[in-house]
């Protein structure tokens, strides 16, 4: 972030509650994109190239293929919740902000 | 018994399309339903707008047939929202009034790029739209055991879909939306309660099942997808192209703020998880209580698995309740159709009128009202237009049309969506280029693969390749390349056109991101739509 150039007219712009709203906001988003998307091609990387893995059976016939697509779900759901509580906190934020 | 329920549902669809036309009645009504929407009905509209008929049929057939590989298909189509709620819906609502393009227009000042974001919407659009109109000839067909051919089926979907949109408005396909995505989720829990029922409340048991009857290999990866290039290009194409497909990216300008943005995302995820995971419950079971033969037999790409596994729970062929499970299943399938496309249709409806009619033909001159009676205009041409293409293509075999999709959206919207959220020094040359070489990557990689090229043995009629040669490109999908190309292109054309003085692109920029961020100047829908 570059702060002495920003001429934008708008006031708010170095105000720090914004400034500190764009730094976390912008490194929350980055890490939680790399992680999911890192999480998620791993399901088809390991269909792709880890066979017998995905077929072994885990709990009674249940595949860890299958443990593995279900706990994605779960993990969609759980970085969902995340996103909303720290998006809440970025909300207040946002108020100060603009004052 | 399957018409009567049909018909049921139409009945209560156009009820409610009559009630909204008369809330219907400005250009802000007719694209975003006035803004008014609220959170988690718009969730219920998302979920629903994606559960096509499809996932529903499709992908309980595909899991049915090939086990593991199908549902491993379904944990991309519900991963795909994890894009789209951290990084586009929130600041698209913030920067947007009605199209993408009026985002893009707001960060890049240059009217140009009006002109491509439309094409780009209106070409994803027709794909989407071409393959489902063409699937529902084929799938309604089958689901009234072929009393209503293709050829009746296709124009009759049409205009259904047109006095929803021409009389309702979005209000009107939000809200059919909504009674298709009940009806389904109900059809689905109830299934999957039987299913679960019959077999111990037991998971294991039921994959212990399919085991018996299919060997080993069901319950592991590779039945489908042999190649694991071709599996990870089109997991890439769902996961990042879902945050630019048109019809998606519309439903955010129907709710007041960001925060309902965001709260509609989380509904729809919530709704969208529990349907694919129910997906593993149908197929196995239809694998399992219909069989590979019954349901290859009634349709080869398994789409009557769900409608015949519904028989099969509710009593069997010939029973009363087998009947009515059919019945039910097929007319929520029917449902399904008409909803889908009724919200592709208006998200190529309102990019055609406000952005080419009024944004360049009018130059942003035209009053409400007549945007409002362009685009119901619009919505005719494009419906009708929807029923030719479909009837030409009624024979040919379209599923591509789908990855195509979501491919092009991936690789020209999305590129564009990011930097011109993220990089300040993006241009409209740098947007330009990206939607223009995103397109055409996909275009040509899709017309070199093995989609199109193909060689078929001569006594073969239907479903031929158009070009009878060996594909150049090897994969069914092109995300894995047409995504960084769409990437590269916009880059390039960036600093290609970086001529404007960087301190206004990056003021501009400054602009935007406070907007996107805060919701500044967006107080509350009702302003901001006029």
């Amino acid at each position: 972030m570059t702060v002495s150039r920003v001429q934008s007219g708008f006031p708010s712009v170095r105000n720090a509650a914004y400034q500190q709203l764009v730094a976390e906001r912008n490194r929350f988003t980055v890490i939680m994109t790399v992680t999911f998307l890192v999480l998620y091609f791993l399901l088809p990387i390991l269909a792709g190239y880890a066979k017998p893995l995905m077929a072994t059976k885990v709990w009674g016939n249940v595949t860890f293929g299958y443990v593995f697509a279900f706990a994605e779900f779960v993990m969609g759901w759980v970085m969902a919740a995340i996103y909303v509580v720290r998006a809440r906190q970025f909300d207040r934020l946002a108020q100060e902000a603009q004052r | 018994m399957t018409f009567l329920l049909a018909a049921i549902i139409v009945a209560i669809t156009l009820g409610i399309t009559f009630w909204a036309g008369r809330r219907n009645t400005s250009a802000s009504d007719f694209y975003v339903a006035g803004g008014r929407i609220s959170a988690p009905q718009n969730g219920i509209a998302i979920a629903g707008d994606y559960m096509s008929a499809a996932s529903f049929l499709g992908i309980t057939g595909l899991i049915a047939l090939n086990g593991y590989d199908g549902f491993m298909y379904s944990v991309g189509w519900f991963i795909a929202y994890l894009t789209v709620l951290l990084i586009v819906a929130e600041p698209l609502r913030n920067l947007g009034k009605y199209t993408l393009a009026d985002m893009l227009v707001y960060r890049l000042k240059d009217q140009r790029v009006r002109t491509y974001a439309a094409v780009s919407t209106i070409v994803i659009s027709a794909f989407y739209m071409i393959a489902q109109v063409v699937g529902a000839g084929a799938l309604i067909s089958l689901l009234s055991g072929g009393v209503l051919k293709a050829s009746v089926a296709i124009p009759l979907v049409g205009v259904l879909m047109i006095i929803y949109v021409v009389v309702g408005g979005m209000l009107a396909t939000t809200w059919v939306q909504i009674v298709k995505a009940v009806l389904l989720m109900f059809a689905t829990v109830v299934m999957t309660v039987l299913i679960l029922n019959r077999f111990g409340w037991s998971f294991s048991n039921l994959l212990g099942a399919a085991e018996a009857k299919n060997g080993a290999d069901f319950l592991g990866a590779g039945l489908k997808y042999k190649n694991p290039i071709d599996l990870i290009s089109l997991s890439l194409a769902l996961v990042l192209g879902t945050a630019g497909l048109p019809h998606i990216l519309v439903r955010f300008y129907t709710v007041p703020t960001a925060q309902d943005a965001r709260k509609s995302v989380v509904w729809a995820m919530v709704l969208i998880g529990a349907f694919y995971v129910m997906t593993a419950f149908m197929g196995n079971a239809a694998n399992v209580l219909v069989g590979k033969d019954a349901i290859e037999a009634a349709n080869k790409a398994g789409n009557m698995a769900a409608p015949l596994l519904a028989e099969a729970l509710f009593g069997g062929k010939g029973t009363f309740g087998g009947e009515l499970g059919l019945a039910f299943v097929t007319a929520v399938a029917f449902a399904t159709i008409l909803a889908v496309v009724a919200g592709l249709t208006i998200a190529a409806s309102t990019s055609f009128t406000h952005d080419i009619y009024n944004g360049v033909i009018r130059r942003g001159q035209a009053t409400g009202r007549e945007e409002f009676r362009v685009a119901r205009i619009a919505t005719i041409a494009v419906g009708v237009i929807a029923i030719l293409l479909g009837l030409l293509a009624q024979t040919q075999n379209v599923a591509f049309l789908v990855a195509l999709a979501f491919a092009i959206a991936a690789s020209s919207n999305l590129p564009v969506i990011l930097f011109t959220l993220f990089w300040r020094r993006f241009n409209a040359t740098g947007a330009i280029w990206g939607i223009v070489g995103g397109i055409v990557t996909c275009l040509v990689l899709i017309a070199l693969s093995p989609n199109i090229m193909g060689i078929d043995p001569a006594d073969k009629t239907t479903g031929r390749h158009p070009i009878q040669a060996a594909p150049v490109f090897p994969l069914e999908n092109p995300g894995i390349i047409s995504i960084p190309a769409g990437f590269a292109f916009a880059a390039l054309g960036t600093l290609v056109g970086a001529r404007r003085r960087r301190e206004d692109a990056e003021a501009a920029f400054e602009e935007m991101q406070f907007r996107a961020y805060t919701g500044a100047g967006m107080d509350g829908s009702v302003a901001a739509h006029d």
